[in-house]
């Protein structure tokens, strides 16, 4: 799949998730830097990430995907 | 006395520094602090207090996930004095709502640069280091605090519950009585907050024995950050809420928890199909169900499980046991009266753990505790405001609240302090529902008396009053409210409309 792609799919995601309709990704975003995002809404994320783009992340993973630039960097790695 | 302060925590804490002085005391972001290096952070704040004029006992501490912040706690400790945290992530009105009610006149702060202006602050992260030697002041009753931890209260200001230093002895005396043993080969989780209690018994568990304290820093996700510690450092021993073990659950197949010696589950009621999973994947823990409101110092009362044996539960919710050994605790019927076993009523606790009450709040004061005769002596109780019964073996079962509280991921938030702000706000009636979501986690739905509009704007004004977690997850607009036969809000209809 196309980084675009991935990238205004995981938009729509985050702005629904966390509440925010203004919300811009950006590499190096991170649980600090976005209001809501606490342990509930992370695994509220990371449940429509996963329906979305049909895949499924390793407890391994999830300990990796700190910054919104992982979490883009692992779907496109699953997805080509 | 049997126990306190200077004894039961301040000396062994003290005496761990001396003994264990080359290891680690802490690993915090995956960076590790000798015993010696906090000993020397201490030293250094206690140097620059004393060359400061404060009067206040208590003490504003900016609680960020780092050794400053650890080592300033025991500083005031050693000099008598109280702390009173302010989280960094809280919108700073309601930090300096804390700071006005308890009056500060001094704030230790780590933070590279501080949110307060009025206040004086001891930047505590650029201290020389110093050698002040490391002595517990001897001279200091046990009435006085050693912290004040503010929590959500209905009339939309945080309620301060204060801990006196007996408070905290008595309850360490109590957690050893229970038999967990813990020594300085161990590794121990702090998994939570400083603003909640449960964090004072994982930092001084661990310390008071030498062992190591593993954080998990602000602003990583709890659940997952906790499963690479307990993995790449082999925790051997730590307290967590039930609802992080429920968010691990799906990946309890790829999880190596068979370091973990003893684990316990608090803060919020623990299922028990959880905690049978949790067996298979932590393989040699030992697990402890512990209850107990702020008010009572942190836990008060416990249920040890057992292993693929039969555990006691009620609705699928562990039992809470029975109270420690410095707790006692009772079950009451409306009038005060002790009920039969078998019968529900209020959980009462008394001794030394329980708070001397709400800092300057006399009407809360007022009727959260009462006095009540046992064994011919007049002993002073706290209304837990959970619903509960004892059975034939004196198991305490856990059957809810009787108020209009809710755990949010073991925080506890008064529902009404959500709808206050609302209100508020949007001079429109709103009432908040928490509900468990499909993962069995529990969330805020508010509903607005009104029909649909953008929410966004009232997001963000609540955002700016309250902590993240008590900000609702999902909003319904309804234009007029059902009513139930009292004429009240039929908040049984409104929580059908959720699912």
């Amino acid at each position: 799949m196309e980084r675009n792609l991935i990238e205004s799919k995981l938009t729509e995601i985050f702005r629904e998730v966390f509440n925010d309709s203004a919300l811009v990704l950006q590499e190096d975003m991170t649980a600090n830097d976005v209001e809501n995002w606490d342990s509930l809404t992370h695994m509220m994320m990371i449940a429509k990430v996963e329906e979305a783009f049909g895949v499924k992340f390793r407890l391994k993973e999830l300990n990796k995907l700190k910054r919104v630039g992982d979490i883009i960097a692992v779907l496109e790695e699953k997805l080509s | 006395m049997k126990y306190n302060f200077y004894n039961d925590v301040l000396t062994p804490i003290l005496s761990s520094i001396e003994r264990y002085g080359e290891r680690n005391a802490f690993c915090i972001d995956e960076q590790m602090y000798s015993y010696n290096t906090f000993g020397e952070k201490i030293s250094g704040i206690l140097d620059a207090i004393a060359h400061i004029e404060y009067h206040n006992q208590k003490v504003g501490l900016v609680i960020n996930d780092d050794i400053e912040t650890y080592a300033s706690i025991f500083a005031l400790w050693l000099q008598g004095k109280c702390y009173v945290p302010l989280h960094p992530n809280w919108p700073l009105d309601r930090c300096l709502d804390i700071c006005d009610q308890v009056e500060l006149d001094l704030i230790l702060d780590s933070s590279k640069e501080t949110r307060y202006e009025k206040v004086p602050v001891v930047m505590t992260s650029t201290l020389d280091v110093v050698g002040v030697p490391l002595i517990a002041r001897g001279d200091i009753e046990e009435e006085e605090l050693a912290y004040i931890l503010f929590t959500s209260g209905s009339t939309g200001k945080p309620k301060g519950v204060q801990l006196m230093r007996k408070n905290v002895a008595a309850f360490m005396d109590s957690f050893w009585q229970t038999g967990i043993a813990i020594n300085e080969e161990d590794r121990c989780l702090q998994a939570f907050d400083l603003s909640f209690d449960v964090s004072v018994q994982s930092y001084l568990v661990a310390l008071t024995r030498g062992a190591c304290v593993y954080t998990i820093p602000h602003g990583q996700v709890k659940y997952v950050y906790a499963s690479g510690l307990i993995e790449d450092h082999q925790i051997t021993f730590g307290a967590m809420a039930p609802s992080m073990l429920r968010y691990l659950q799906p990946y309890f197949s790829e999880l190596d928890a068979t370091s973990l010696k003893a684990c316990i589950l608090t803060a919020e009621a623990c299922p028990l199909n959880l905690m049978e999973d949790w067996y298979n994947c932590a393989t040699n823990t030992e697990i402890y169900d512990f209850y107990g409101p702020t008010e009572a110092t942190i836990y008060c009362t416990y249920y040890k499980l057992t292993r693929g044996g039969s555990n006691k539960s009620l609705n699928g919710i562990i039992s809470i046991g029975k109270p420690m050994a410095n707790v006692i605790g009772l079950i009451l019927d409306e009038e005060g009266k002790e009920v039969p076993n078998g019968e529900k009523g209020e959980l009462c606790v008394a001794g030394d753990q329980v708070t001397c009450g709400y800092w300057k709040n006399p009407e809360k004061n007022k009727s959260s505790f009462f006095f009540k005769e046992v064994n011919g002596e007049q002993v002073r109780f706290y209304h837990t405001g959970d619903l509960c019964y004892k059975d034939e073996d004196g198991d305490i079962m856990y059957s809810g609240r009787l108020d209009h509280q809710a755990k949010i991921q073991g925080f506890r938030v008064e529902l009404g302090e959500i709808e206050y702000h609302a209100r508020e706000y949007l001079k429109k009636n709103a009432v908040c529902i928490a509900f468990d979501n499909e993962s069995a986690l529990t969330e805020i739905a508010m509903f607005i008396e009104s029909n649909e509009f953008n929410a966004e704007e009232l997001l963000a004004y609540m955002r700016t009053k309250m902590p993240s977690y008590m900000i609702p997850t999902r909003l319904f607009f309804v234009p007029v409210f059902p009513l139930n036969s009292n004429d009240k809000t039929d908040k049984v209809k409104l929580k059908e409309m959720i699912h």
